[in-house]
C-alpha cells in the first residue's frame, strides 16, 4: 500500500484559513501614495477588472495606479475578519458590500464623505437629483460613509409570475385568475400529458425558487400574500412589513396562514414538485428549462421568462396578474414591491478613514458617477458593448456570443448591478433584451403594484440607518423566530397541520421576541416620515 | 469556521516524558535529537492555540470595535445567560449532543471492524485493493459529498431512493425527513472516514507476532477466536487513545457538512451549536455572543476529554496521563 502524504482534515483546514488570513491582511493601506487599493466584491461570473477597458480611465482620471482586489465567493466571512482586524483597502466598491449593520459596528474604519462633497461634484448633483439617496445614505448624525447609486431602469418588481400558455392551449385551459381556478389548472397539467412528450407523469405543475433558512426572497411563494392584499418588499425578507404606516410581521398573520393553507392544499394534491423544499438553485433552474424543447414546469416565478426557462422555452410561457384569493373579493391585490433595492442601490462605495491618497481616492468616487462612466460600469465598456449614439443617446448591444443572455452577458463584461451608477434621467439609452423583458413582462402587475402607496405600505429598509444595539436585537430575536417559522413553513406545506399548531405557534414566535423587534422597525420608520 | 472565533481549543497532546527527576539536563543530552523534533510541534500550539486563548476574554466584556479585542467594557456573564435563556438553547444542545454521539460511536466501531476484516483477507494484492477503495472518499470534498447526497437521495430521481423503493422505504424524503437527517449524516461519514480511519489500526494489527496466531492455531483456535483473542487486545492502546482523543471534539461535529445539508425541513434537528454560532457571529456580527457559546462549547468538550482519559485509566490501565 502507498501512503498519500498525511495531512489531517483539520490541519488542512487550519492551513487554509491561515493562507486565507495572511490573503487579506496585506497592509499597505497607509502605505504607497501612488497606489490606490481598491476591492470589488463582485459576481462569480464576472471576468478579470484587468479585461475591462474602464478601469484605466479611471488610472488615468486619479492619476495613480490602481491595485483591484477582486472577491466573488465568502465575501461575509472575508467581510468579518477584515474589518475586526480593522485592515481597509483604499475604497470598498459593491452594492451592499459593507451593510448598514457593518458600519453600526465599524464606522470609524471609514471616511465621512459629508464634508468632501464639494470634491465630488458627481455626488452632489445626484444627492441633489435625487434627495431620496440624499436621506438614505445620510446618518441621523449628519454624516455619509456610504454612496448609494441609481439605476433608473429596473422594473418596480424582480419577481414576475409564468405559466406555460402551450400547456394551456393544448389542453382548451384558460390563464387562471383566482386560487381556484389555478388549482384546477395544475391538476390538468399533473394528470395530461400537457408538455405533449408521451409520458404523463414528468410534468411539475408548480415549483419554486429554494427558500432559505433565513427567511424569503425573490421567486418565491411569499408573492402569493398579494392575493390576499398583503403587501411585501424585496420578496418578504423576514416577514416585516408596513401596510397603512404600521409595521407587521407576515409570519403572524391570518393571511400568511391563508397562503400556507393553499400550498398546502397544492402539496398535498402532488402539484408541487417534490424537491422543492430540498433542491438547490441549480437544480431548480435546470429543471424549469426543461430539455430541448420540452418543458417541465407549468406554473413559477422568475426574473423573466427567458432567464427562469431558458431562450428555447421562454416562448411557451405568459407573465401572469396577481391572482385572486377568491372570485370577487373585495381586498385590491398587491405584489412585491423591489424597486427601492434596484433602482435604489444603497452603499455602492466606501472610502478608508486611512487612505494614503485621499484626493485620488475622491477624485475615483466622483468619476464612477459621472454619466459615460455609469454606463460602462453597469453594461461594460462604450464602443465594445455600449454603443455612443450622440450625447444624449446610448445603445447597449446585445451579446458577441449568441448562446449567452443578455444579463449573464453583462454579468460577465463588467462589474455590472455591484458597481456604483448614476444613469441620469436625461438620456436615452436602448436596453439590453433581458431588462426590456422584465419590464414588459411587469405590465400584468402594475395595477396590483399600484394599489400600494410607496410611502404608506412600502418598509423603506434601505433608507434607514439603524444604531448598533438595535441592529444586535433584531438580528439575534430574527434568529430565533425563523428557527421555528422557516421549519414550520416547510413542514406546513409538505405534511400540514396549519390549523392545529397556528395558536402555538405564534405564542412561540412571539416568545422570540417578535413584538420588541415589530416596535423598533415602528420607531425608525416613524422617524423616517417625519423627515420626509 | 465558527470555531475559529474562539481561540481556546482542545489542549493538544503534551510529548509524554517521566516525570522530572534529577539529572534532567542528562536527559536532555541524552535525547536532544528527540526534543528538537518535537519543537516545531511545540511551537506550533504554542502560538497557534495558547498565545490566542487571551481573546477568550471576548465571552465576559460587549465587542467594541473602537477599543479592539479586549477593550470593551465587562460583561461578565451576561452574554452566557443570554444564551441559557434562549428558547434554541435545548434544542441546540440537544440535537448537538445527537448528531455528536452517534457520529462518535458508529465512527468509532466502524473502523476496528473494517481494519480487522481487512487484516483476515489474504492476499496482498487483493487486501491492497480493498483498503485502497475503502479509504479514498476521505479525499473527496464535503461539499461534493452533500452534491452526491442530493443528487442520490433526490425524492423525485434519486438512485438511492429509487433502489430503495421496493424496501418499503417509498416516498420518505431522505433530505427533508427529521427522523432521515442523523442515519444520513452519520452512514454517509462513515462511508467517507471509515477506511481512512482504519489504517492506523492496521498498522497496529501488522506489528502482532506471527508466532502468536500460529500458538493460537496449534490450540485449536478458529478464526473468529483468533480475532477476539490476538487481533483485538493488539490494538486496545490504539483504540483507547483514539477515542480519549475524539472525545475531546465531541461537540465539534462537522460544521461543513451540517451546515451544507441544512434545510427548512430538518432544521428542527440539523441546528447545531456551530450552526448557529455561524449565524450569529458571522452574519449578524455578534462577536462577544458568538464567543461566549463557543466556549461553552469547549468547557463541555473539554469535561468530556478528562472524563474519557479517567475511565479509560480505570477499565483499561491507559491513558493519557
Amino acid at each position: 500500500m502507498t501512503t498519500p502524504p498525511v495531512l489531517s482534515r483539520r490541519a488542512f483546514v487550519v492551513a487554509a484559513g491561515l493562507t486565507a488570513l495572511a490573503g487579506c491582511s496585506s497592509r499597505n493601506s497607509a502605505g504607497d501614495p501612488n497606489t490606490l487599493r481598491i476591492l470589488v466584491n463582485k459576481h462569480p461570473l464576472t471576468k478579470p477588472i484587468s479585461t475591462m477597458e474602464w478601469p484605466k480611465q479611471l488610472e488615468k482620471i486619479a492619476g495613480v495606479k490602481i491595485q483591484w482586489q477582486e472577491i466573488s465567493a465568502d465575501w461575509d466571512q472575508k467581510k468579518s475578519t477584515m474589518l475586526a482586524a480593522g485592515d481597509v483597502p483604499d475604497l470598498i466598491v459593491g452594492t451592499n458590500a459593507i451593510t448598514n449593520a457593518d458600519l453600526g459596528t465599524y464606522r470609524t474604519l471609514f471616511e465621512n464623505l459629508a464634508d468632501d462633497l464639494d470634491a465630488l461634484p458627481n455626488v452632489k448633483a445626484l444627492f441633489a437629483a435625487k434627495p431620496e439617496l440624499k436621506s438614505m445614505a445620510t446618518l441621523t448624525t449628519g454624516e455619509v460613509y456610504a454612496v448609494p447609486g441609481y439605476k433608473r431602469f429596473w422594473p418596480t418588481t424582480v419577481t414576475h409570475q409564468y405559466i406555460n400558455k402551450q400547456w394551456l392551449d393544448r389542453l382548451g385551459l384558460k390563464v387562471p385568475t383566482t386560487w381556484d381556478e389555478l388549482y384546477t389548472v395544475l391538476v390538468a397539467f399533473k394528470e395530461e400529458d400537457a408538455n405533449g412528450n408521451g409520458d404523463k407523469n414528468d410534468e411539475i405543475p408548480m415549483d419554486w425558487s429554494p427558500v432559505g433558512t433565513g427567511g424569503f426572497g425573490y421567486f418565491q411563494p411569499s408573492v402569493l400574500l398579494g392575493s390576499v392584499g398583503l403587501p411585501i418588499a424585496g420578496g418578504g425578507g423576514q416577514g416585516y412589513f408596513l401596510e397603512d404606516g404600521k409595521v407587521g410581521n407576515f409570519l403572524v398573520d391570518e393571511r400568511y396562514k391563508r397562503v400556507i393553507q393553499f400550498l398546502h392544499r397544492c402539496y398535498a394534491a402532488g402539484l408541487i414538485s417534490k424537491n422543492v423544499m430540498t433542491q438547490d438553485y441549480s437544480a431548480y433552474q435546470a429543471v424549469g428549462r426543461g430539455s430541448g424543447k420540452v418543458a417541465k414546469v407549468g406554473f413559477s416565478w422568475g426574473w423573466t421568462a427567458s432567464d427562469r426557462f431558458g431562450a428555447e422555452l421562454a416562448d411557451q410561457y405568459v407573465a401572469m396578474a396577481p391572482l385572486l384569493a377568491e372570485a370577487g373579493q373585495t381586498t385590491p391585490v398587491t405584489w412585491t414591491y423591489d424597486s427601492y433595492s434596484e433602482n435604489f442601490p444603497s452603499n455602492q462605495i466606501l472610502m478608508s478613514a486611512r487612505t494614503s491618497n485621499k484626493q485620488a481616492a475622491l477624485k475615483v468616487v466622483n468619476a464612477f458617477y459621472d454619466k459615460e462612466m455609469s454606463l460602462q460600469v453597469l453594461w461594460g465598456d462604450l464602443g465594445r458593448y455600449v454603443k455612443k449614439v450622440s450625447d444624449k443617446e446610448y445603445e447597449v448591444l446585445p451579446p458577441a456570443d449568441a448562446k449567452v443572455d443578455p444579463s449573464t452577458w453583462k454579468w460577465t463584461v463588467t462589474i455590472a448591478d455591484a458597481g456604483p451608477v448614476w444613469i441620469r434621467d436625461d438620456i436615452e439609452v436602448k436596453l439590453p433584451a433581458d431588462l426590456d423583458e422584465a419590464v414588459e413582462q411587469t405590465e400584468p402587475l402594475k395595477k396590483a403594484l399600484a394599489n400600494m402607496d410607496v410611502n404608506k405600505d412600502v418598509y423603506p429598509f434601505q433608507f434607514i440607518q439603524m444604531k448598533p444595539d438595535d441592529t444586535n436585537q433584531l438580528g439575534l430575536n430574527d434568529t430565533t423566530m425563523l428557527n421555528t417559522a422557516m421549519t414550520k413553513f416547510a413542514e406546513w406545506i409538505t405534511k400540514g397541520g396549519v390549523e392545529d399548531q397556528w395558536g402555538q405557534y405564534v405564542q412561540q414566535v412571539q416568545n422570540a421576541g417578535l413584538q420588541k423587534n415589530i416596535d423598533t422597525y415602528q420607531r425608525y420608520y416613524d422617524e423616517y416620515a417625519k423627515t420626509r | 469556521m465558527a470555531e475559529s472565533l474562539v481561540a481556546a481549543r482542545k489542549p493538544a497532546r503534551k510529548p509524554v516524558t517521566g516525570a522530572r527527576r534529577p539529572g534532567a539536563g542528562r536527559h536532555v543530552r541524552r535525547y536532544w535529537q528527540l526534543w528538537l523534533m518535537v519543537l516545531p510541534a511545540v511551537g506550533f500550539v504554542a502560538v497557534f492555540m495558547y498565545v490566542p486563548m487571551y481573546g477568550i476574554q471576548l465571552a465576559f466584556r460587549e465587542f467594541d470595535f473602537a477599543a479592539g479585542l479586549t477593550g470593551g467594557d465587562w460583561a461578565g456573564l451576561k452574554y452566557f445567560r443570554q444564551f441559557f435563556d434562549s428558547p434554541l438553547f435545548w434544542p441546540l444542545l440537544k440535537n448537538t449532543f445527537v448528531i455528536a454521539f452517534t457520529t462518535l460511536v458508529v465512527g468509532f466501531v466502524a473502523p476496528i471492524l473494517l481494519a480487522l476484516m481487512i487484516n483476515q483477507i489474504a492476499g496482498g494484492r487483493r487486501k491492497r485493493v480493498m483498503q485502497t477503495a475503502t479509504y479514498l472518499p476521505h479525499f473527496i470534498s464535503i461539499v461534493v459529498v452533500v452534491g452526491m447526497l442530493q443528487a442520490f437521495l433526490n425524492p423525485s430521481t434519486g438512485l438511492l431512493t429509487r433502489a430503495l423503493a421496493p424496501f418499503g422505504l417509498d416516498g420518505v424524503n431522505f433530505l427533508g425527513d427529521t427522523a432521515a437527517f442523523v442515519p444520513v449524516y452519520v452512514i454517509s461519514d462513515v462511508w467517507q472516514h471509515c477506511g481512512w480511519n482504519s489504517i492506523i489500526y492496521l498498522a497496529a494489527l501488522s506489528r502482532v507476532d506471527p508466532q502468536l496466531y500460529e500458538a493460537a492455531k496449534v490450540d485449536g483456535a478458529n478464526r473468529l477466536q483468533l480475532i477476539r483473542h490476538v487481533d483485538v487486545p493488539s490494538i486496545v492502546p490504539t483504540m483507547v487513545i483514539l477515542l480519549i482523543l475524539t472525545m475531546g471534539g465531541v461537540l465539534n461535529t462537522g460544521f461543513e457538512k451540517v451546515w451544507l445539508m441544512q434545510n427548512n425541513l430538518n432544521l428542527p434537528v440539523s441546528e447545531v451549536i456551530a450552526t448557529y454560532v455561524y449565524k450569529i457571529g458571522i452574519f449578524s456580527t455578534q462577536f462577544s455572543y458568538a464567543t461566549a457559546i463557543g466556549l461553552f462549547n469547549t468547557v463541555i468538550n473539554f469535561a468530556f476529554l478528562i472524563a474519557a482519559n479517567a475511565i479509560a485509566r480505570r477499565v483499561s490501565n491507559w491513558s493519557l496521563w
